[in-house]
């Protein structure tokens, strides 16, 4: 970790670990090849999708078997060894990272698409799956897995899971917790545990909808079941551009408050359009300050009928060029845009922080107007790029880590867009989740109640918090540093 | 009518310090589902009103005592609806209970049940605790999701005082469809027209008709109808039909009758559920209506009716048990609140 900012976060284990024990009992659970202990062969692991946070675990494992996951689990709990699971490391809160004195899990080899039922639109998968590689493997049947985060092509089903991740299609279809019947997940003590159910509502308290979202802090997913949507006849996307950001976003609030809820509606400002052209020059208008992507889907009827409201509202509130694909191609185009838009802006700064505030849709005007007062408060320059329709921003701030002091800017700036989130009535994450990287605006969002729950229903699952420590959730002792580091 | 939260706080931190358990009750609707318990009566039914509601932003906040029939018709008045369709029995139902009982009407498989519409809660805990899970943006990922934990924890982790939820627009156009149909016949054409991307919020078989509800934009309603066939319900024969399969009210058990619940996978075959009589969500969710009280039915939930102190909800796995005692002592230490509803373990 190169920064400070996060310094009071400590691992809570600090006891003495008999390494040599321990690894020669997973080296006997595990083939050759499957654990790892070289530098060279751990440094692929050493941090997630935001990476200046790096970090060397003891060792890394890669189960080949649920039997083996089960067999790892119990082997770290009874040596109180630290466990981090991985799934394809994209994520972008640093929750992934190894623990220094711990186990990485990584999940990737339990990859198998265990069942699919086209009849009733569901999918049995391990957790190594590939978001994309599910809705190619159930396309021939005419379905797709909804949650497609821009990630999808690397990212694992476990770790949408872990992160309840969502995507461009979540406006309509919804996130990771709502494409979800099952999980079967590893407890710490290496017990298998069943969640939910092969029907919609299985009695009891929501156990399933607890465990997503959880961040690796609760147990190991070894399978999911998940829900599968079947293509919708027609899909039409249009874009509009916009001269100003707060024009947009009023168009974003009014076709939603008139009751239209696109498929997708996501939200590019100037610079993000910029940067998405130059790279895959899709005919963007660079000239605009705002750009409006909307997909609209149903059957034919359906699509005609909403395609005439949203141009319309689109017009009404200063739309000054829509472009309305002609076929799948064009659609196509116009997509890959938006979903390259992280790479891209990845080229016109050698590095870039992605933010992850949601807030309500009526103040996505004044957020961005404060978040580009802020931009220039700190000197660093930031990119929009966000799913409109569910008020959840991506800002990305630009930043260059090897000119010192530019990372902790960076990070300043960051924290202050993430407490603003909370100010205006929002959150400091809509879909990336906390991990080691949000840990000082939870109790910004949090109170000590709140938070102490929180440490009560961990307890429940991990009492000697073994899986992922120092993520998630802070401990008391965490926020009390925290606040006097604020105050201080 | 309005927020009783200090008084419901002392009342539970009263109760923590003496051990009292407790009964939550809102519009005492539910009184027949889950197990039965005693305890000292903690109404919430004056704990009521909407605390805010803004149309565009599709979301509404109300304290756990408000009505699901006053939030229908202050939801009406915008043109919006609650997209899980909860039963409302008699006026009498409140957003709080249908929470903690997780309560769905027919458009379940379509527009999700109440935990995708759920997106926060306060909550006070057996400690006496007054806290604040989730909140009213769409998407919410920091900490652990207490909120949708509460969805069918009837009350047991905490005091629900207030509710989040997501609306959505009401539709434009809309009616039902029958068809003659066996129920074999019936749980073959559900999983086949689930399959096609069409605009259905209810598919429900009950004594030989198959009832297809379609709702959504006039265009797509008409085309959707056309394709599908069958005989067009008259609009308030439609109303009816649908607002009894909300209610429950085709099988409301006689006191000496049991009402079995079961849930699965649509294709499930329609003899692995014998004497069905009722069959909702395309298939997802099953009814059975039996004489006999106390002969408990494989793999089905106890919905209403017979032994309400045998453990309605079935067995679960020993591990599983032990994780949700830790969990409810995590909220509830002294296991004051709704004790023994859910399971007699708990
Ligand atoms: C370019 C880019 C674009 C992105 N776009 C989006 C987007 O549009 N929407 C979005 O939501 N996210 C997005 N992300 C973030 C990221 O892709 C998601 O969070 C994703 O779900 C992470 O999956 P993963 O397999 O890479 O998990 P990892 O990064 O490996 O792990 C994420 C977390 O899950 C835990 N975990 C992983 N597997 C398991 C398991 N089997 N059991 C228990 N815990 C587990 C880990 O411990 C960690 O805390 C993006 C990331 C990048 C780099």
């Amino acid at each position: 970790m190169n920064s400070l900012l996060n310094a009071p976060n400590k691992p809570p284990h600090e006891g003495v670990i008999d390494v040599s024990t321990f690894v020669s009992a997973l080296q006997k659970i595990l083939p050759v090849g499957a654990v790892i202990l070289s530098k060279e062969g751990q440094r692929p692991f050493e941090c997630d999708g935001l990476t200046v946070y790096q970090q060397l675990p003891l060792v890394t494992a890669m189960p080949e078997t649920v039997d083996q996951v089960q067999a790892i689990l119990r082997l770290s709990h009874l040596h109180g060894v630290p466990l981090v699971p991985r799934g394809a490391g994209t994520g972008l809160c640093a929750g992934a990272m190894p623990h220094a004195e711990g186990l990485l899990l990584v999940l990737t080899k339990l990859n198998q698409i265990v069942h699919v039922n086209h009849k009733t639109c569901t999918a049995t998968v391990q957790p190594g799956v590939r978001n994309l590689a599910l809705t190619e493997a159930v396309a021939p049947f005419g379905l797709y897995y909804a949650p497609d985060p821009s990630s999808q092509i690397a990212c694992t089903i476990g770790g949408n899971v872990a992160e309840n991740s969502g995507g461009v299609h979540c406006l309509k279809y919804g996130l990771t917790v709502n494409n979800l019947l099952q999980v079967t997940m590893v407890t710490i003590e290496g017990e298998i545990m069943t969640l939910g159910g092969a029907g919609l509502d299985e009695p009891g308290m929501d156990l399933l909808s607890l465990m997503v979202g959880s961040e690796g802090l609760l147990g190991v997913v070894v399978e999911a079941k998940v829900k599968l949507l079947p293509r919708a006849p027609r899909v039409q996307v249009l874009v509009a551009a916009y001269d100003t950001v707060t024009a947009a976003g009023d168009a974003v609030a009014a076709l939603i408050g008139q009751g239209i809820i696109p498929a997708g509606l996501e939200m590019m400002d100037h610079l993000a359009i910029s940067a998405a052209e130059d790279f895959v020059k899709v005919g963007y208008p660079t000239d605009a300050q705002a750009l409006l992507i909307c997909e609209l889907d149903g059957t034919d009827a359906e699509v005609e009928e909403q395609l005439l409201l949203v141009c319309e509202c689109f017009k009404q509130h200063g739309a000054h060029h829509i472009r309305i694909a002609k076929d799948a191609a064009e659609a196509a185009a116009l997509w890959q845009g938006r979903k390259a838009a992280f790479p891209a802006v990845g080229r016109i700064s050698p590095d870039y922080y992605c933010m992850d505030g949601t807030i309500p849709r009526s103040q996505v005007g004044y957020v961005l107007t404060r978040i580009s007062e802020l931009s220039q408060f700190y000197g660093l320059r930031v990119a929009n790029v966000f799913h409109a329709g569910d008020g959840n921003l991506h800002p990305l701030i630009l930043f260059d880590a090897s000119i010192d002091g530019e990372l902790e800017q960076a990070e300043l700036l960051g924290g202050d867009i993430l407490t603003l989130c909370v100010d205006v009535g929002g959150t400091i994450t809509g879909e990336h989740g906390v991990g080691l990287e949000k840990m000082p605006q939870m109790p910004y969002q949090f109170g000590d109640a709140e938070l102490a729950q929180f440490r009560r229903l961990k307890a429940a699952f991990d009492s000697e918090e073994l899986l992922n420590p120092g993520k998630g959730i802070p401990t008391l002792k965490y926020c009390q540093e925290y606040r006097s580091l604020q105050h201080g | 009518m309005g927020d009783l939260t200090v008084q419901l706080e002392q009342q539970i931190q009263h109760a923590y310090a003496t051990k009292t358990p407790l009964k939550i009750r809102g519009g005492n609707t539910k009184a027949s589902l889950g197990r039965e318990t005693s305890g000292e009566a903690m109404d919430m039914a004056d704990h009521s009103g909407v605390i805010s509601y803004s149309a565009t932003e599709l979301v509404v906040r109300a304290r756990a005592g408000t009505k699901i029939s006053l939030l229908n018709d202050l939801l009406a008045e915008q043109h919006q609806r609650l997209p899980f369709e909860p039963p409302s029995f008699a006026g009498e139902a409140t957003i709080g209970g249908t929470v903690a009982a997780n309560q769905t009407g027919a458009s379940r498989p379509w527009f999700g049940g109440v935990k995708d519409s759920l997106l926060g809660l306060g909550l006070i805990n057996g400690y006496g605790e007054v806290m604040q899970f989730g909140g009213q943006v769409m998407k919410n990922v920091a900490g652990f999701d207490v909120t949708r934990l509460q969805c069918g924890a009837m009350g047991s982790l905490g005091l629900i005082t207030d509710v989040s939820i997501k609306v959505l627009p009401e539709f434009k156009a809309g009616h039902t469809l029958t068809f003659d149909m066996t129920i074999e016949a019936a749980l073959e054409a559900m999983l086949k027209w689930a399959n096609l991307s069409l605009p259905i919020t209810g598919m429900s078989h009950f004594k030989g008709l198959l009832y297809v509800r379609l709702q959504g934009g006039a265009g797509g309603v008409a085309s959707a109808s056309t394709f599908l066939g069958g005989e067009k319900l008259a609009s308030k024969a439609a109303e009816i039909f649908w607002q009894a399969i909300r209610e429950g009210s085709f099988l409301q058990p006689r006191h000496d009758q049991t009402l079995w619940r079961w849930s699965g996978a649509s294709d499930t075959l329609a003899n692995t559920v014998p004497n069905t009589s009722l069959i909702n969500w395309a298939g997802a969710e099953r009814w059975v209506l039996t004489e006999a009280l106390d002969t408990p039915l494989e793999g089905l939930v106890q919905y209403q009716g017979g032994d309400r102190l045998a453990e309605v909800y079935g067995a679960i796995s020993a591990p599983q048990q032990a994780l949700q005692q830790r969990i409810k002592h995590a909220f509830d230490p002294h296991g004051i609140l709704n004790a023994g509803r859910l399971y007699a373990w708990m």
